[in-house]
């Protein structure tokens, strides 16, 4: 992300979140934050214990956060990018706050079929990494599924409350069924997928393993080293997958 | 192959749809698909971290050295590149792109003291790691994922045992070189530390012999050199050996990085280095030839190393030597013993004259800039200080056991006040003094790669102008053969590492440097100049 994107994200952010924006320049924003957000993006744990503790009136912090640096402008403020950790505690609380919807699409008197949308991480790990992600939705009617689901919901007008005299369809596959068939999906991905990086990841561990073992080669009783070097080799080499849902909801559309 | 799933979305969503509520914002779910999406490690090659490092204005080198270690390395390796080339960036660099790819959640960062501060900086202010330093006792630092921690600290107990029952993704190791020797407290500590993913940095993987690139490659990768046995039978042949020399260099190039000046394509300023022959007066000469045959007048001398360590002395300055004779002559047992050494004691003290001092003298009247001088004695650099101020030059002390403050006022004080700045080894670490294009070697270690150390103080990532070093050494001494010794290991070196820039050169000065001096009693009184000028 640019300067100029993180600014956009940020007083979008803000908004969403309810913190009033006080004073705004093309390169920075002042904003009021709400205690809330305070406690999920300002790192200060003690305070926000001792606040409860006491029970004293909170003063949840003012801050000015400068997106672009510049020589002339005299603004006193956090500077912030797309690296910096105060960055990346916004990224996170967006995560957590933009996780779990009920949205409709906005039009009125239609009937509404109920979907069920899930946006899946998939991830390979061994001595390197990589990442998937899935977008799915599936029919809580007839069961069909789709996949690329969040673009689809991108182009379409939703709310989060029912239109007036929208016909919501009760559902007949039930959510929890439906989510575990968008996961059976994802697992019939994987297993249909490319897996020569665990089979290399496999072969590098056994060509240090036997590196290791060449070096305690005649030695009886091998040293509690040994254990702890070949635990090591392990941890570092043995492939894994892991998957989790990251974002989904329950969607009416048309 | 099983996959690992996380059911907690599911949970969660189920006893939401269940209480009806509570819904997320819309624009808040979209924006957290984008992140997600943006954040994506697509590939399981090429670096991530980057693109959130723009602060960081990273060279070619520096990433090329990170892809290495992460892509065919595997996560170990040994960066050694020169002095100034940036190790710390690159470590920095390969362990920010494991925690993006969520393959590191905790390091332990070993440094020496004097640099913990340094690097607790950097990972905070240019990587946006939150890396605790810890030195002091009570720092609860088993509640911290980036600990930075000094390596006497860390292989003492409680720390030891502490660390021991950590679960530590990775382990950087600065200045590693100091693991050379496999008996010390330090190696054994390092030994016994999972390492899953470790980096060891160090500009001299190789300081004297060819067994300590064995250990520590052992260190990081037990078996990769063979074992003890195996490879000494490579290398029977003296302690220096090199038959198999390529083989050895290929297999130590698997583990270790390590790039050179020229290889960066930066343009880097030149490097002169001059040995300039020192001649004693004769009165030195005098003193020093008493020194030798120590050894046939006492006992106390039977051990070489004591006699050897006397002779360097005295090459230095009077006053090194003199607190070494001291102490001997506590030692002595007889009475003839205790007459002899008092002898030397009584010439060293009536001599007026340091030939190597005036030398430097003259060189700094040359220079008409900065410079820096380096000497293993603290006695000899008190004295230096003391000799330079007679000739009206002004001088600040460099030691490593300033701290961080001190080091960074001496260092402005050097900038902006003196002409010469007198450093002892211990104080080369870490400081960059680009400003400065002079070093004096005053005397010479028997380790190249201190000398190495030393000059990339000066010539680093940065320097502007050319640099010149002048190694003294004082003719038909001991110096003689530490200068055929550093030689010969510099062979050693580039057989199994690589070429090293010019440390030392045979072009010798002729002209020698003669003149009358007054120097006529021993000086150790701390000539600061701080104190001069009313600083504490």
């Amino acid at each position: 992300m640019l300067a100029e994107q993180i600014h956009g994200f940020l007083k979008t952010f803000f908004k969403v979140t309810n913190c009033e924006i006080t004073e705004e320049g093309p390169h920075y924003l002042t904003v009021q934050l709400t205690a809330d957000i305070d406690k999920r993006i300002m790192n200060r744990p003690f305070y926000w214990q001792f606040i409860e503790s006491t029970k004293a009136e909170p003063n949840p912090l003012k801050v000015t956060f400068i997106t672009k640096k510049s020589e002339e402008q005299e603004i006193r403020g956090e500077y912030i990018h797309y690296g910096s950790m105060r960055m990346h505690q916004i990224f996170q609380a967006t995560k957590e706050l933009g996780s779990f919807v009920r949205m409709y699409q906005n039009e009125e008197g239609a009937s509404l079929f109920p979907w069920i949308g899930a946006n899946f991480k998939v991830s390979y790990h061994a001595d390197q990494t990589k990442e998937m992600l899935f977008s799915l939705g599936i029919n809580l009617i007839h069961g069909s599924v789709k996949s690329n689901f969040q673009d689809i919901l991108n182009e379409l007008d939703l709310t989060n409350e029912m239109p007036k005299n929208a016909y919501c369809l009760p559902y007949i596959v039930s959510p929890i069924r439906a989510i575990e068939r968008l996961e059976t999906a994802v697992e019939n991905y994987i297993a249909n997928d490319d897996m020569t990086w665990a089979e290399e990841a496999r072969k590098r561990w056994k060509r240090e393993q036997e590196i290791l073992d060449h070096f305690y080669l005649g030695v009886e009783e091998k040293p509690e080293i040994y254990e702890t070097e070949k635990k090591a080799l392990e941890e570092r080499f043995r492939p894994r997958i892991k998957m989790e849902i990251v974002s989904g909801g329950l969607f009416y559309l048309k | 192959m099983m996959i690992e799933k996380s059911s907690y979305w599911k949970e969660e969503f189920a006893r939401r749809l269940e209480g009806n509520g509570p819904w997320d914002d819309w624009t808040l779910y979209k924006m957290a698909y984008e992140v997600e999406k943006d954040q994506l490690i697509t590939d399981f090659s090429g670096l991530q971290a980057p693109k959130f490092l723009t602060n960081i204005k990273f060279l070619d080198h520096q990433i090329e050295a990170a892809r290495t270690v992460i892509e065919k390395m595997n996560g170990k390796a040994i960066l050694a590149d020169e002095v100034g080339l940036g190790k710390t960036i690159e470590a920095g660099l390969i362990l920010k792109e494991y925690i993006l790819r969520g393959l590191v959640k905790k390091a332990l960062i070993l440094v020496p003291a004097s640099l913990l501060t340094q690097w607790v900086d950097e990972l905070n202010g240019k990587f946006f790691i939150p890396a605790i330093g810890c030195k002091k006792k009570n720092v609860p630092f088993e509640h911290y994922d980036f600990v930075v921690m000094s390596m006497d600290m860390a292989k003492r107990s409680p720390y030891r045992e502490k660390i021991y029952g950590q679960d530590y993704d990775m382990i950087i190791i600065d200045e590693a070189h100091k693991l050379k020797n496999h008996k010390t407290q330090s190696y054994q500590f390092v030994q016994g530390l999972k390492k899953k993913f470790c980096l060891l940095l160090t500009a001299t993987p190789i300081q004297n012999n060819i067994f300590e690139i064995f250990y520590l490659v052992s260190l990081l990768k037990p078996g990769h050199l063979g074992n003890v046995e195996s490879f000494q039978t490579y290398f029977n042949n003296g302690k220096n050996g090199l038959k198999e020399d390529d083989y050895l260099k290929e297999l130590v190039n698997q583990v270790m990085i390590r790039n050179r000046r020229q290889d960066t394509g930066i343009e880097w300023v030149g490097r002169h280095v001059q040995t300039i022959p020192i001649r004693f007066t004769k009165e030195e000469q005098e003193v020093y030839q008493m020194i030798q045959r120590l050894k046939e007048r006492t006992t106390v001398f039977n051990n070489s190393f004591a006699l050897t360590t006397v002779l360097k002395e005295m090459c230095s300055s009077k006053e090194a030597a003199y607190l070494t004779l001291e102490k001997m002559k506590e030692k002595a047992r007889s009475q003839a013993e205790i007459d002899y050494i008092e002898e030397i004691i009584g010439k060293l003290a009536n001599l007026e004259v340091n030939s190597k001092a005036e030398k430097a003298y003259e060189i700094i009247r040359k220079a008409k800039e900065k410079v820096i001088i380096f000497t293993e004695y603290r006695a000899t650099q008190l004295y230096l200080q003391w000799y330079l101020y007679q000739k009206g030059i002004k001088s600040v002390l460099f030691n490593g056991k300033f701290s961080k403050n001190k080091r960074d006022w001496m260092r402005r004080l050097f900038q902006d006040v003196a002409d010469v700045l007198i450093a002892t080894e211990s104080g080369g670490e870490g400081i960059n003094l680009q400003f400065c294009h002079h070093v004096i070697n005053f005397d010479l270690p028997w380790n190249p790669m201190k000398i190495e150390q030393r000059i990339g103080r000066v010539h680093r990532f940065g320097q502007e102008s050319d640099v010149y070093i002048y190694n003294l050494a004082v003719q038909d001494t001991i110096e003689d053969r530490i200068i055929d010794l550093l030689g010969n290991k510099i062979d050693v070196f580039e057989k199994v590492v690589g070429e090293l820039d010019d440390i030392l050169t045979n072009k010798m000065e002729e002209r020698i440097y003669r003149s009358p001096s007054f120097v006529s009693n021993f000086h150790f009184e701390d000539f600061g100049l701080e104190d001069q000028l009313g600083f504490t």
